[in-house]
């Protein structure tokens, strides 16, 4: 259940933030600009942080499960200064990146491999297609067994399940580059290696870049859900932990710094994604 | 070999060759053995003579001009530019349009043009000086820093050419480039090349579909069979230059027409 909690209150304050009109091919005729648009996300974000105060407080939600904002945030206040919680974020984000250098490269290759080569891919897609379609965490006792219930379980469990998302992307990446492009390349006399930096690059680089942003939100997914599983340390292992205790403002105050771990690696990738994406169209 | 006989006497009336084919044949490798595509082609094209292969689909009229422009292998037979064979892309002597414009969309007009330039490490000043000069001959100043999807499917076969002729090689191969067009940019488009063609003296070998547009461009036009493709006929046009759309409403033009399509018809 916290889990859930962290995806919907992610999705939501990312929800809050995007100017989505990025995401229109045609300008909207400005009935109404984005700055009134951003003051009608603020409202309903007080609207909600309003409603989470007050119902628990006058007993219409029951206080033991929603305990009210304040309480959450007092409690995240004193979370923020204990040791042990620093230890545990620095442990999270340690495995998540260390799961996430692992698995890009290594899923790149896989996937820049099968879409390359025929033969290899007609062999190896159908299998990694069919375990792609496995959820991956029924894989999980099997990597405690291998690995133990330390870092490197966690790291190996995330890079696991983000290798494949990241494979599947790739491919599909390679698969954008028009044959056309290629062509024309090859007409002006372009080298083997031009054609890589000149045509495949840049044509693989949108794709490639959502890659990073999706397969992120995987790796985080993956960390957390080994955490809660089976561990002795890090962010998701504190809230399984809170969870089971009922100790409910400790594991709301939880979840808001775990969303705010999760935006801030989404919207690293983000930005760099929008800098590098001037020609999307 | 009749068509041979008559290539003879082109070849007294002009100058200089520009492109020589001898005896060019192409078997395609299928599950089932060869396909035979290209059969005992011969031809050549004058220097700045603008010559139109017509041909119905799947003669090979297009794999022919891949084989001229050096991104294709044929199994028999010699290609000759200027004297030397074309055994890979040499963008010094030909330049390439395709069907598709094929802009990079990452790029924006000037730095496509600029694309042949940048792989050669031409210098920064001089590509600028270069793309915006042929930003000028197809008509497009103003839209240099706009990117292709900002701009129309003619403007964007425009820049196509303007990429095609920026390192400025004598001979141009175009691959049926107004056939995505709709009927009536392709006739301005058609109008178009003929300038840059007569400001530029290329030689030009041009694919297309369209009977009148072929009669339309040509000095001379060159009629290819069905599969294997072969060469049936060559017309020489005697319309006078520059050609003008009234021209199409002519004795002259219609037979032209004609015989190209009766030439096909009987082909296929």
């Amino acid at each position: 259940m916290p889990l859930a909690h962290v995806a919907y209150l992610s999705l939501f304050i990312d929800w809050l933030f995007i100017d989505w009109k990025e995401t229109r091919p045609e300008p909207r005729t400005a009935i109404v600009t984005h700055s009134q648009i951003v003051a009608a996300r603020l409202a309903l974000l007080a609207l909600v942080l309003g409603a989470w105060e007050v119902l628990p407080r006058h007993g219409l939600i029951n206080p033991l499960l929603l305990p009210p904002l304040t309480d959450v945030l007092a409690m995240l206040g004193d979370l923020l200064g204990r040791p042990t919680v620093h230890e545990a974020v620095a442990i999270t984000a340690a495995e998540v990146v260390v799961a996430f250098i692992i698995a890009v490269p290594l899923g790149a290759a896989v996937g820049i491999v099968i879409a390359e080569n025929e033969y290899v891919g007609d062999i190896f897609k159908p299998m990694l297609f069919y375990v792609f379609s496995i959820p991956k965490s029924i894989f999980l006792p099997m990597f405690i067994l291998v690995f133990g219930i330390g870092f490197q379980q966690k790291v190996a469990y995330a890079a696991f399940t983000t290798a494949f998302v990241v494979m599947m992307s790739a491919t599909a990446a390679v698969e954008s580059v028009r044959s056309d492009h290629v062509l024309v390349a090859r007409s002006y006399g372009a080298t083997p290696t031009q054609i890589l930096l000149r045509v495949y690059v840049p044509s693989m680089m949108p794709i490639l870049l959502e890659t990073l942003r999706i397969s992120m939100i995987f790796n985080f997914t993956g960390v957390m859900i080994a955490e809660m599983y089976a561990s002795r340390t890090g962010i998701g292992h504190l809230i399984a932990n809170w969870g089971e205790n009922f100790q409910m403002p400790q594991l709301f105050a939880g979840v808001i710094v775990l969303a705010a771990v999760a935006i801030l690696f989404n919207e690293a990738v983000r930005a760099l994604e929008a800098r590098c994406s001037t020609w999307r169209t | 070999m009749q068509h041979v006989a008559n290539l003879t006497e082109v070849h007294s009336r002009t100058d200089a060759v520009a492109i020589e084919v001898e005896r060019l044949s192409h078997v395609y490798a299928g599950p089932e053995g060869g396909v035979p595509a290209l059969q005992d082609i011969s031809m050549s094209v004058g220097v700045g003579r603008f010559v139109v292969i017509v041909g119905p689909s799947g003669c090979g009229k297009t794999s022919l001009l891949m084989m001229m422009a050096g991104l294709r292998q044929q199994t028999e037979g010699t290609i000759l530019c200027y004297g030397r064979p074309i055994l890979e892309p040499d963008p010094k002597r030909v330049g390439v349009i395709f069907q598709e414009a094929s802009l990079f969309p990452w790029l924006t007009t000037l730095d496509n043009i600029e694309f042949p330039l940048s792989l050669r490490g031409t210098p920064r000043e001089e590509r600028r000086r270069r793309s915006q000069a042929m930003l000028t001959l197809v008509s497009l100043e103003g839209f240099g820093e706009r990117y292709p999807h900002e701009l129309s499917g003619g403007m964007k076969q425009r820049v196509s050419i303007a990429r095609g002729l920026v390192q400025d090689p004598p001979v141009l191969l175009m691959d049926e480039p107004f056939a995505a067009l709709d009927e009536q940019t392709r006739m301005t488009m058609g109008h178009e090349l003929l300038r840059i063609w007569s400001t530029t003296r290329k030689t030009v070998v041009f694919i297309t579909h369209s009977l009148t547009e072929a009669v339309y461009l040509a000095d001379e036009v060159l009629v290819m069979s069905a599969r294997p493709g072969r060469i049936i006929d060559h017309i020489h046009v005697t319309l006078p230059r520059p050609r003008t759309y009234e021209m199409m409403a002519t004795d002259v033009f219609g037979r032209l027409r004609d015989r190209i399509w009766q030439q096909i018809r009987k082909a296929a």
